[in-house]
């Protein structure tokens, strides 16, 4: 037969080079060099519409924190002016000249609408970025020590039932009336038992891996069980957690809105403070504009932190990696 | 399985009583006790101690303390018999300051004081405010009174053990001629010749103890009432339950054939008449329609109860959306990766990404500017009214429904079974449909007594978009008043509810799913 290598781009004396054996190299395993987390990014990455909404995500938290802390926002500025309030984006740049404050238009007292849904959004920002840290980590641990031990499990799910059925408006403005409805209070409120949904639901996973065999047979061999939690059960649900947390932001954004409408929310004009105060502006006609832009801004901002976050979440799931 | 269901109703028993107890923790014992009387415009009127008497009575109702007045006390020894009237009187005449007492005055304070000292009360006594030296300020009587703070086990006790009342023939204390219960099997209400079996009662609270009429559920009674809670700012008075099932709207008149046999045109149902003591004799309007003294009636209005609305709109929404998103789910989950799968996504993404507030309120614009009702009216009712709160609860139980369906499909379709069908030569559809949903569907049906008896609890954003007068927003309006019957009440409503819905969920799982059993013997 006649084979024509020198055709594959190999020179002769490639083809025909002595090899020795040598120790050292026959020891290694050669395996593609696999790093979960820059897999992870690979493949997040791989998908153009994440660029693009990472991208939209950076510019929305970047704008919502840089942006109140160099232009001045006078909520009550224009109180007294009263040709100044509820002005369309028009009317406000023809009354005020062209600025970025007035391509909104004005809102009830005056005051710019664009200033006044970016301040808003630092705000329930900060507010979901808080709650989801703290019920994430609290749940997180105690949902893994809640599935690894049948004594607690058995105390859990009955504080598990008893805490669910407690309205949780009632814990909440029980919160609000106790202290003032101030920031931190509001962050109190919703992770005091806002966890235990989390813990619940990790717990629930953790059940699920604990009994697989690969777990057995580490337990065997004598894994302590702190290293069984950290080595085999926690990257098996890298994705389950980071999906959780793409549900778990947007919501607190969306709750604060809620309670805000119905009269429990912050006293700090948030989102949901917005919404709540120009809601009769939605059906005057021209008003519009002060009612929609906060309700838009707060849905762009769940949405994009929701699809980044699930998209995050497929791709920190190691079976898609390949 | 009934010794499990047994012990699951008695778990789900416990934690209610465990839920009240930290409700009433959190109402009675955390918040202010001050705060029933923020929007108290009569509290805000009275003055000096006129004051302070009406805070403690107030708290009394509230179910806070247990408080007695000194003049109360009398009343009560005299209708003993263990004082006379004019000792009474004269007793009953307190100084301005302890000092000034009269001899009598001061015998009683001491007793009063010693009665209440030993059972654990903490007697206060204020002094005469004046306003000149001679003339008492507005409002500044002297006054005297013990009173002592509930304990949460008591107030539970009481609360638990009073939350069913018995209607028994003795209730009624006054005279009120022979006791019993009477059969007919022709209703007086109806005139006496419908056929109409009805149990009446002599003694009892109510009238009417069992009787049939033509709403639903046809078959009514008075025998047991629900106590859920006493409001006394949200429907001053009235019982939780009630407030919730009652019918609202304006009245609904028909003919109506009092007991004496006059017949007008009157809203008032005779069949929930209870006894009030000698309404018959004090009023010329009563005695000429009423034979007795149950002459107290509710009126019959033209709308739904709070709860009927909500469930009106929460029932048809549910079905809505089991009807569409059971087969979207499938098809979505059938079509995965093509058109249609990327279109329910991007749906399902707005849903539960963007705030349920936002789009409800796209909703009502968009359904505003197809011509449809955005508010509700219950006196002039039309179907198209319902539309929007019904379409507004439906979506995004339909995008839930979907992204579980797709879920659990999708997660079946590489299971052995599935591909042992496809082998055997099934086509697509019928092992999707018969193979694949059967799997798929178990956890689904979990969750269909949950969401039906959730409807009963009504919606809060919906119900105030679109000013529905359902029951969704009675918990957050008796926060905002501050009327702890009120709260207590519905949380008590909302924990049976969503414990019966666990148990039926479960339940119905095993139904489903012959693999699940919840003896202990097929283990």
């Amino acid at each position: 037969m006649d084979y024509n290598f020198t055709g594959c781009g190999y020179t002769e004396e490639e083809l025909f080079s002595r090899v020795d054996h040598n120790d050292l190299e026959s020891e290694k395993i050669t395996a593609p060099r696999y790093s979960y987390w820059h897999s992870v990014f690979r493949v997040f990455f791989r998908k153009k519409i994440n660029i693009v909404i990472l991208a939209i995500l950076a510019f929305v938290i970047l704008f919502a924190y840089i942006y109140p802390a160099v232009s001045h926002y006078d909520e009550f500025g224009n109180l007294t002016n009263a040709s100044a309030k509820h002005l369309t984006p028009a009317a406000a740049i023809d009354k005020f000249g062209f600025d970025i404050h007035w391509i909104l238009g004005t809102g009830g007292a005056g005051q710019s609408t664009f200033d006044a849904i970016w301040y808003g959004s630092r705000i329930s920002i900060s507010l979901a970025f808080i709650c989801a840290a703290i019920n994430m980590t609290m749940g997180v641990i105690v949902g893994a020590i809640w599935g690894f031990s049948k004594k607690v499990d058995i105390i859990m799910m009955e504080v598990y039932n008893i805490i669910g059925n407690v309205p949780y408006i009632l814990f909440i403005s029980v919160m609000v009336m106790l202290f003032t409805a101030t920031f931190w209070t509001m962050v109190f409120a919703l992770t005091v038992t806002g966890w235990l949904g989390i813990a619940y639901f990790i717990r629930t996973q953790v059940v699920i891996i604990r009994d697989r065999e690969y777990n057995l047979a580490s337990r065997c061999l004598g894994t302590p069980t702190v290293k069984i939690a950290l080595k085999n059960i926690l990257p098996f649900m890298t994705s389950v957690i980071v999906t959780l947390l793409a549900t778990e932001i947007p919501s607190y954004i969306s709750y604060e809105v809620f309670l805000s409408y119905i009269g429990m929310g912050l006293s700090e004009m948030s989102l949901g403070r917005l919404i709540y105060a120009s809601e009769t502006a939605m059906v005057t006609p021209g008003w519009g504009f002060e009612f929609w832009s906060p309700v838009a801004i707060a849905s762009i901002i769940t949405v994009v932190l929701y699809v980044v976050g699930q998209n995050l979440g497929d791709a920190s799931d190691p079976r898609t990696h390949m | 399985m009934t010794k499990y269901l047994l012990k699951r109703l008695l778990h789900g028993f416990f934690s209610i009583i465990v839920v009240v107890g930290i409700v009433m923790v959190l109402i009675y014992s955390l918040l202010d006790k001050m705060q029933i009387f923020a929007l108290d415009s009569q509290y805000n009127r009275l003055k000096n101690n006129t004051k302070v008497s009406y805070r403690y009575s107030r708290w009394e109702k509230y179910g806070y303390l247990d408080y007695v007045t000194y003049q109360d006390y009398l009343y009560e020894l005299a209708n003993s018999g263990e004082i006379t009237e004019e000792e009474r009187s004269a007793a009953a005449g307190m100084g301005r300051t302890p000092n000034k007492d009269t001899e009598k005055a001061k015998e009683y304070i001491a007793k009063f004081t010693e009665h209440y000292k030993n059972m654990g009360y903490t007697i206060e006594r204020r002094d005469a405010i004046m306003a000149t030296p001679k003339k008492v300020a507005d409002g500044g009587q002297a006054i005297l009174f013990a009173y002592k703070d509930t304990p949460l086990i008591v107030r539970a006790w009481k609360y638990f053990t009073s939350l069913f009342s018995f209607d028994n023939i003795n209730y009624v204390q006054e005279d009120v001629g022979e006791r019993g219960l009477e059969f007919t099997l022709y209703d007086p209400v109806y005139g006496g010749e419908k056929f109409s079996p009805a149990i009446m009662g002599n003694g009892t609270n109510h009238r009417y103890l069992l009787y049939f009429d033509g709403t639903f559920p046809f078959i009514h009674q008075n025998l047991v009432t629900l106590n859920l809670g006493t409001s006394y700012s949200v429907n001053q008075g009235i019982d939780v339950f009630k407030t919730m099932t009652n019918t609202q709207g304006g009245f609904y008149k028909s003919q109506v054939t009092y007991p004496t046999g006059l017949t007008e045109l009157s809203a008032d149902d005779l069949h929930t008449a209870t006894y009030i003591a000698d309404s018959r004799e004090s009023s010329k309007i009563n005695s000429d329609r009423f034979d007795s003294d149950y002459t107290n009636v509710d009126v019959v209005r033209g709308g739904f109860s709070k709860i009927g609305y909500s469930f009106v709109i929460g029932i048809i929404s549910v079905a809505l959306a089991y009807l569409l998103g059971v087969p979207l789910g499938i098809i979505m989950a059938r079509k995965k990766d093509k058109l249609i799968d990327k279109l329910g996504t991007v749906y399902i993404v707005f849903i539960i990404a963007v705030p349920s507030l936002a789009y409800i309120f796209l909703f009502k614009q968009i359904g505003g500017a197809a011509g449809l009702p955005t508010t509700f009216d219950i006196n002039a009712p039309t179907t198209l009214m319902y539309i929007l709160p019904i379409i507004s609860l439906a979506l995004p139980s339909v995008a839930n429904l979907m992204k579980w369906i797709r879920r659990y499909m999708i997660d079946q379709m590489n299971s052995d079974y599935v591909k042992f069908a496809r082998s055997g030569g099934l086509s697509e559809g019928e092992i999707f449909t018969k193979h694949i949903l059967k799997n798929a569907i178990i956890p689904i049906v979990h969750g269909i007594p949950g969401s039906v008896l959730a409807s009963l609890t009504g919606a809060i954003i919906t119900e105030r978009v679109y000013v529905v007068p359902g029951a969704g927003n009675l918990l957050t309006e008796a926060i905002n008043k501050y009327d702890n019957g009120v709260i207590v009440g519905v949380t008590l409503f909302y924990a049976v509810l969503s414990v019966v819905s666990i148990i039926l969920g479960d339940l119905f799982m095993a139904m489903v799913d012959p693999r699940i059993s919840f003896s202990d013997k097929a283990r």
